[in-house]
C-alpha cells in the first residue's frame, strides 16, 4: 500500500525511478493505482481550496 | 503614407504606437499606486526571466560547443538521473510559488473596491463610451472627435489622432473612485494604461474595478475588446483635476443638467431643435447613417429621402427611442435626454431635403417617454 501512495505521489510530481516503475508494473494492480490516484486528485483539489480561501481571507 | 495604410491605422495600430512612443518601449510606469505596482511585478519577472534564459541558453551554447562532434566523436549514452530530474522540477516550482505570491498580493488590492468615495458607471456601446456619475445626476456620452476628414487621409493626422473625444471623463487626484463597467450592445473593453485598468464591459454583467490618481494630468486610451466596425473610433480620454477644481467641475455640470430638465417643459424653435439636433446626430448617428444621412447599404438605411420617415412621425420617433431589435440600430431612450431625442428626430426630419417642416418638442418625448 505505502508503495502504491508513492508511486501515485512520484507520478503527480512526474519524477520516478526506473526501478520503481518496473517493479510497479511487475507487480502492481492496475485498480489499486487507479483508486490511489483519484483519492490523490481529490486531496489536491483541496489544498488549492484551502489556499485559494485561505489567500482571500 | 498611402489611402489604404492610412486606413488600416485607424483601425487602432496606430493609436497602439503613438502610445508605445509616449512611454517608451516599457509599459508605463502610470500615476496609481497600484499601477506603480504592477510596473514593478512586471519588471521582477522580466529579469527573472532573463536570468532563466542566460543560464538555459548559456548552458545550452556551452554544452553544443564543448562537447561538438569533431571532439567527441562517440556519443556518450546514458538514461535517467532522478536526482537531476528532481532539482529541475522543484526549482521552476519554487521560482513560480515566489512569483505569485507578490502578484496575489496585488491581485486582492486590485480587486478591493471597497470605501469608494465616488462611483462611475462606464457603459460601453457601438462606438463611444457613455459615464455615469451616480449619485450626481451627471451623465454624458463621450465620442471620439478625430474628423473622418484624417481618417480618409484627405488631411494630415492631428497631434492625438484617434485619441481623442468631444467630452472627455473628469476626475479628482486622489479620492478612491469605483468603477461600474458595463456595456449596452456587444462586449467593449476600457483601458486606460496609465491607471492600469483594462476590465470588459459586458451587457448584462457589471464588473468593478477603482483608481486613485496621483497626478492630475490628460491620460488616453481605447476599447480593448474588438466591438464592430468602429472598434478603433471609441478611444477614452481622462482629465485628472485637483480634488477642489473637480467639484467646481461636477457642481457646474449637476447645474447643466437641471438646466435641461428644465429645458423639456418650454417651447422651442425650429432653428434651436435644428443646432441643437445636428449635434447630436454628427456624434451618436452618423457613424451608421452617415453625415449626409445617405447610409451605407445593405446594412444601414438612407434617412435622407427616407419617405417612411417622412411620412410617418409615429414610426420615426418610436425606431429612435426604442430601436429595432435583432438589428445594429440601438434604443435610444435611456442615452438620449428628451431634448436630446426631439432635437434629432427634428432634425432627420428637416435636413437633406427632408423639410417636413416638423418640430419635435421635448416635451411631446418627454410625454411619450413616461408611456
Ligand atoms: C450602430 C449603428 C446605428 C446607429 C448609431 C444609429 N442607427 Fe439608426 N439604424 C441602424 C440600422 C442597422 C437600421 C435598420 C434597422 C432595420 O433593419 O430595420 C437603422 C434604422 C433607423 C431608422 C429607420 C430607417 C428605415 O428606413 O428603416 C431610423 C429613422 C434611424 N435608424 C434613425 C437613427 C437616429 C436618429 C440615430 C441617432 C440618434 C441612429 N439611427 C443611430 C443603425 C444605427
Ligand atoms: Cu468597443
Amino acid at each position: 500500500m505505502w508503495q502504491v501512495i508513492k508511486s501515485v505521489l512520484a507520478a503527480f510530481f512526474g519524477v520516478q525511478k526506473e526501478r520503481q516503475r518496473r517493479r510497479d508494473f511487475e507487480e502492481g494492480r492496475p485498480g489499486h493505482f487507479i483508486l490511489v490516484g483519484l483519492g490523490a486528485a481529490a486531496v489536491l483539489v483541496g489544498l488549492v481550496v484551502l489556499v485559494a480561501v485561505l489567500v482571500a481571507r | 503614407m498611402s489611402r489604404r495604410l492610412a486606413w488600416l491605422s485607424g483601425s487602432g495600430v496606430m493609436g497602439l504606437s503613438a502610445q508605445a512612443q509616449a512611454s517608451g518601449w516599457n509599459m508605463p510606469v502610470g500615476v496609481t499606486d497600484i499601477s506603480a505596482e504592477i510596473y514593478s511585478l512586471h519588471m521582477t519577472i522580466f529579469w527573472i526571466c532573463v536570468v532563466i534564459g542566460l543560464v538555459v541558453f548559456g548552458v545550452m551554447f556551452y554544452s553544443l560547443f564543448r562537447y561538438r562532434r569533431s571532439r567527441h566523436p562517440e556519443a556518450a549514452n546514458f538514461h535517467e538521473n532522478t536526482t537531476v530530474e528532481v532539482i529541475w522540477t522543484t526549482l521552476p516550482l519554487l521560482i513560480l510559488v515566489g512569483m505569485a505570491v507578490p502578484a496575489t498580493a496585488t491581485l486582492k488590492k486590485m480587486y478591493d473596491t471597497s470605501d469608494a468615495e465616488l462611483d462611475v458607471m462606464v457603459t460601453g456601446q457601438q462606438w463611444r463610451w457613455r459615464y455615469e456619475y451616480l449619485g450626481e445626476e451627471v451623465a454624458f456620452t463621450s465620442n471620439m472627435s478625430t474628423p473622418r476628414a484624417q481618417i480618409r487621409g484627405e488631411e494630415p493626422f492631428g497631434e492625438h489622432y484617434l485619441l481623442e473625444v468631444d467630452r472627455p471623463l473628469v476626475l479628482p487626484i486622489n479620492r478612491k473612485v469605483r468603477f461600474l463597467f458595463t456595456a449596452d450592445d456587444v462586449i467593449h473593453s476600457w483601458w486606460v494604461p496609465d491607471f492600469a485598468v483594462k476590465q470588459d464591459t459586458i451587457p448584462g454583467f457589471v464588473n468593478e474595478n477603482w483608481v486613485r490618481i496621483n497626478e492630475p494630468g490628460i491620460y488616453r486610451g481605447q476599447c480593448a475588446e474588438l466591438c464592430g466596425m468602429d472598434h478603433g473610433f471609441m478611444p477614452i480620454v481622462v482629465h485628472a483635476l485637483e480634488e477642489d477644481e473637480f467639484d467646481a467641475w461636477l457642481a457646474e455640470r449637476r447645474d447643466e443638467a437641471a438646466e435641461e430638465a428644465l429645458g423639456v417643459d418650454r417651447d422651442w424653435a425650429l432653428e434651436e431643435l435644428m443646432a441643437r439636433g445636428e449635434e447630436v446626430y454628427g456624434a451618436i448617428c452618423a457613424s451608421c447613417h452617415q453625415v449626409e444621412g445617405q447610409g451605407m447599404l445593405p446594412t444601414f438605411p438612407a434617412l435622407a429621402g427616407n419617405e417612411r420617415l417622412i411620412d410617418d412621425l409615429a414610426w420615426h420617433s418610436d425606431t429612435v427611442i426604442n430601436g429595432v431589435s435583432g438589428t445594429a440600430m440601438p434604443a435610444f431612450r435611456s442615452t438620449l435626454n428628451p431634448v436630446e431625442l426631439a432635437a434629432v428626430l427634428t432634425y432627420t426630419r428637416n435636413a437633406w431635403g427632408n423639410d417636413t417642416g416638423d418640430t419635435v418638442q421635448p416635451a411631446q418625448i418627454a410625454e411619450q417617454l413616461a408611456r
